[in-house]
């Protein structure tokens, strides 16, 4: 028996699951290759900020 | 065509997008990157100071993070033969228990692929040494 807050929905989520559970761990390598490009683009961001406050400042 | 429908069919298409999504993001920020640093180091140049060591790096077209190195161990050839060995051969196996199917054909071409990056990086590895 489906629970409640699935009535009306298209059944789908164990068959689903059971098929592609592996594709969580290419989507965490995803997730995490987005994470260091953000990361190292921040970095690259605040050396030039600093650069230009220093250029700036003296 | 539902939604399950769909996702089964095209969920191979992830990769492919997600790649083009990070090199078209990656080429557009490093070319506002580079054109920043560039401007950067031309105002301490022409105020006759000196430039800071950071911009100089990241002025480099192979810039990294500090943290990582550019410096490759004499063995990392070797390595990167025995990890593709490895997934060519288990993609290999993958394809020969499931070789009746129709779409056996990908573990295949992926079998196939890093073989022939194994073979690279095994010949790149005995020529590094002789040289």
């Amino acid at each position: 028996m489906r629970p409640v807050w699935a009535a009306g929905r298209p059944e789908m989520t164990e068959e689903l699951f059971r098929d592609f559970w592996w594709l969580m761990f290419p989507v965490f390598g995803m997730v995490m290759a987005i994470l260091g490009a953000v990361r190292n683009g921040a970095y690259q961001d605040r050396v030039i900020r600093d650069a230009r406050e220093n250029l700036e400042r003296n | 065509m539902s939604f399950e429908e769909l996702f089964r069919d095209f969920w191979w298409l992830m990769f492919p997008i997600f790649g083009m999504g990070m090199g078209l993001l990656g080429m557009i920020s490093s070319e506002r990157r580079s054109r920043e640093v560039m401007n950067v180091i031309k105002s301490y140049v022409d105020q006759g100071k000196e430039v800071p060591p950071e911009l100089l790096r990241m002025a480099q077209s192979d810039w990294e993070a500090p943290a990582q190195p550019q410096q490759r161990a004499p063995n990392s050839n070797l390595w990167s033969f025995f990890t593709f060995a490895a997934i060519a051969a288990g993609f290999s196996v993958a394809w020969w228990y499931v070789r009746g199917e129709l779409w056996s054909i990908s573990f295949l071409v992926v079998a196939v692929t890093f073989g022939v990056l194994a073979f690279g990086a095994l010949v790149i590895a005995i020529t590094s040494r002789r040289s």
